[in-house]
């Protein structure tokens, strides 16, 4: 476990990292106490990933972008932001994992190839590589999205390169640094930053057993979905487009712990189910996992209604 | 000397660029995609009507496109009738996806190649963001720390633009740029659900009904990001382009240009588009035929067959295999090299006199900077065809709300055949995308994907030939052997997405 201390210093770094502008003014000012220089950097390192919870993460509108530019000095290293490129780019990677500049958290985004490391290179090694030394000299890690999670697209059934969530490969190679699981394809950003809040008023937030933080993942989205009432009354879409609960096309509210329901997406402009359209479990751990577990049951209604 | 770029940063993914350099000039390329995943593999097997979700998560940067490529395969394969509504919908959502994207492309991702951010230190005015900006780079440089104002310093070394209020104004703009995005893509999540990775699109349609309440709200926000693309972004454009007209002439491609077309203005599957399909080789423009596609892999990590057509494609990978160089295929068409992109998409269009606001256009920015057409295939030509596509696209997206019928039927009635084929094609914002899906006992049985970069980030094909960005790159003239800021232009003008172009 890390102590109170780690996990306010990962709090404010997380925090510089995803902005702050708008947090409730105590917790503000509790990070305003930090001195930026003494914070641990964050390193933001991309494995198998789409990089879809980069840009999930660039549609937080409270925090804006604006704050991400200003306040994310403890940000050293992301792939899409940094102006620097190449072998400078890695060797500054480098100095952070081998422990030459300082503590700081890992940010993973995407899974692991465990079997085939040559299907993810930075510079000269596999990105299990940097995740090898990372184990010894940082703080914790933050797994952001579902294939850094639990595997998500990447470990679908088939895959070619045993992919992995972060979490996975750390157990295999015998790790007991703590990781904090985020998961969504892509992850709500508000998820991410504000477990950080979380951290910073109450401390270690209370985790679900798969990992990540009650707040946000103790609900299944079908208890609090709006359309509880359709389903309850037995009021079904029986198409694509129709009003009514979704669950007979396949819906996987059920089964997927999230708060979209209550959260929405796009500072608040809409959600799937919002849009019509049934749930696909994008949060859960066994997202797309298995072929024989199709998102919608769209084949299974027209086979029963021949 | 041999120097590699990689791994090139403000790009989607895991690039690298092995160069050989001599006399300050480079005399070979060769582009390495550096990750791979494997989807055609893990898609054979699945539900067919999983592809438009799995297949978004190609790319998390150009999803939609993803998700409209598959749906149009789908629709070609159930041969689905499709609501008007249906295709408006789909444009409405892939449009605005397109705006974000070029907004993102040339502020976060291109603008430090040219911006100095260090002239922020000089500002004397009273804007609230810059203040805190100066502040910032102040209290970081005074820090001590080992790596002060990261993420925008350290850099490479090079010639940026020495104007303070031109520098100083991109940098406010580059703030700006985050919150537009933004707006672009709630317009679409409004339609679509949410972005990144929408649910709402299916093949035949999309499940939102288009109520007059969404309709307006769609409208206001993507009326917010036209303004923006005429007031600042294209402004921008010119301005960078004052500043470095070299540009019109550095990291010109060496093959044809290959376009499928962008967003079909009537729902017949072979409606006429916003912007027109074509392969521009010699100097003609030709009819598209998938047919003569195929991708070579003889340079690639794979051990399946080579040159095989797009509907007879497999994928063995092979890490270890001699003399390949990168997890990207090398697509060709009749056997020759295309780029793919805004410059293949305006270039095509532009020859066949189809779009009267694209000839218009380039017009003005020919006149305007001196340039010939041809010089849209340069570093300044793919961001100057981004700034004309958005203006193009958010005047028609605008225009298509006014077709919605919020009573209308928003989707076809799905009925998946037990056996099927089909192709669907449409530009991502980066270039042409191609899948194609063969349906069997219900199930996928081959799904392939030819994606842009997959094109212009393609490694020697099998006769040796280079791909669009390894041809682009030879010949250019760098100052630092080491750094190569000239390269890295040339290869963020391209705006590649590996995980895309790998998958």
């Amino acid at each position: 476990m890390i102590d109170r201390r780690q996990f306010l210093q990962m709090a404010a770094t997380l925090s510089t990292v995803f902005g702050v502008s708008n947090l409730p003014a105590p917790v503000q000012a509790a990070l305003n106490k930090i001195d930026p220089a003494s914070l641990p950097k964050l390193v933001y390192l991309q494995g198998q990933s789409c990089t879809g919870c980069s840009i999930s993460l660039l549609q937080a509108e409270s925090p804006s972008p604006a704050s991400l530019i200003t306040d994310y000095s403890q940000l050293a290293f992301h792939a899409d932001l940094s102006a620097i490129s190449g072998k400078k780019a890695v060797e500054m990677i480098t100095r952070f994992v081998t422990g030459q500049a300082g503590p700081y958290l890992l940010a993973i985004e995407g899974a692991i190839p465990a079997k085939m490391p040559e299907a993810c290179v930075i510079g000269e090694h596999p990105f299990a590589w940097y995740l090898d030394q990372a184990a010894k000299t940082m703080t914790a890690a933050v797994a952001v999205g579902t294939c850094a999670s639990h595997g998500g697209i990447p470990a679908a059934e088939g895959n070619p390169t045993g992919a992995c969530s972060l979490r996975e490969y750390y157990a295999q190679t015998g790790v007991k640094k703590p990781v904090i699981a985020i998961p969504g394809c892509p992850p709500h950003p508000d998820w991410v930053w504000q477990t950080v809040v979380h951290l910073v008023k109450i401390g270690m937030p209370e985790l679900t057993k798969d990992g990540s933080p009650k707040l946000f993942f103790d609900r299944k989205v079908h208890e609090t979905c709006p359309r509880y009432h359709d389903f309850q009354q037995e009021i079904f879409a029986k198409k694509l487009g129709a009003n009514g609960c979704l669950f007979k096309l396949g819906c996987l509210g059920p089964d997927t712990s999230a708060d979209c329901p209550t959260r929405w997406w796009n500072g608040g402009q809409n959600w799937c189910i919002g849009a019509n359209a049934p749930c696909i479990g994008c949060a859960s751990p066994i997202f797309a996992r298995k072929k024989n577990f199709p998102f919608y049951r769209i084949a299974e209604l027209q086979k029963t209604s021949k | 000397m041999k120097v590699d770029l990689g791994p090139i940063t403000r790009i989607e993914g895991h690039l690298n660029v092995h160069t050989t350099v001599e006399n300050n000039v480079i005399t070979d390329a060769q582009c390495m995609g550096e990750m791979f995943r494997g989807f055609e593999v893990f898609l054979q097997g699945r539900d067919p009507l999983d592809a438009q979700q799995i297949t978004q998560r190609i790319c998390g940067v150009c999803p939609y496109a993803h998700a409209i490529a598959s749906s149009y395969a789908q629709e070609n394969a159930y041969q689905l009738k499709v609501p008007s509504n249906g295709r408006i919908l789909h444009n409405l959502i892939q449009g605005a996806n397109h705006l974000y994207d070029y907004l993102l492309q040339f502020y976060q991702l291109s603008a430090l190649d040219f911006v100095d951010v260090t002239a922020i230190l000089k500002y004397k005015g009273k804007d609230a963001d810059l203040l805190h900006l100066k502040g910032w780079v102040q209290a970081e440089l005074a820090s001590g720390k080992p790596f002060p104002a990261a993420p925008f310093l350290p850099r490479l070394s090079g010639n940026y633009i020495n104007d303070t209020d031109l520098n100083i104004g991109a940098l406010k703009h580059y703030i700006e740029a985050m919150h537009i995005q933004q707006k672009a893509n709630r317009a679409a999540a409004i339609f679509g659900g949410k972005f990144p990775h929408t649910t709402a699109i299916f093949p035949g349609g999309a499940t939102q009904t288009p109520s007059i309440d969404k309709i307006s709200n769609y409208v206001a926000l993507i009326t917010e990001v036209r303004n923006f693309i005429h007031n600042t972004y294209i402004p921008d454009i010119v301005a960078v382009a004052g500043g470095f007209p070299n540009y019109w002439n550095i990291g010109a491609s060496k093959g044809g240009f290959l376009s499928y077309g962008l967003m079909p203005l009537t729902s017949d599957r072979n409606s006429k588009r916003l912007m027109a399909p074509g392969v521009l080789l010699d100097g003609t423009v030709q009819k598209v035929d998938f047919e003569r596609i195929t991708q070579d892999i003889n340079h690639s990590k794979y051990s399946s067959p080579t040159a095989l057509k797009v509907r007879d494609a497999v994928l063995t990978p092979a890490p270890h295999k001699k003399d390949a160089y990168s997890w990207i295929k090398a697509p060709r068409y009749n056997g020759r090299m295309v780029e793919v992109g805004p410059s293949a998409r305006i270039m095509v269009d532009y020859l066949q006199g189809h779009n009267p606001t694209v000839k218009k256009l380039v017009e003005t920015f020919a006149k305007m900077a001196k340039i010939q057409a041809s010089q849209l295939n340069s570093v300044l030509g793919r961001h100057l065809c981004r700034a004309i596509s958005a203006a193009v696209i958010a005047d028609f997206l605008l225009a298509e709300t006014e077709r919605l019928d919020p009573k209308g039927p928003t989707m076809a009635d799905l009925s998946v055949p037990a056996s099927a084929e089909g192709f669907g094609a449409t530009e991502a914002s980066r270039g042409g995308l191609l899948h194609y899906i063969r349906i069997e006992k219900h199930k996928i049985a081959r799904y392939e994907c030819v994606v842009p970069t997959t094109w212009n980030a393609s490694p020697r094909d099998d006769q040796g030939n280079p791909g669009a960005m390894e041809s682009a790159l030879i010949g250019t003239k760098v100052t630092n052997p080491e750094e190569q800021l000239e390269a890295l232009r040339i290869v963020h003008s391209f705006d590649p997405c590996i995980a895309c172009a790998v998958h």
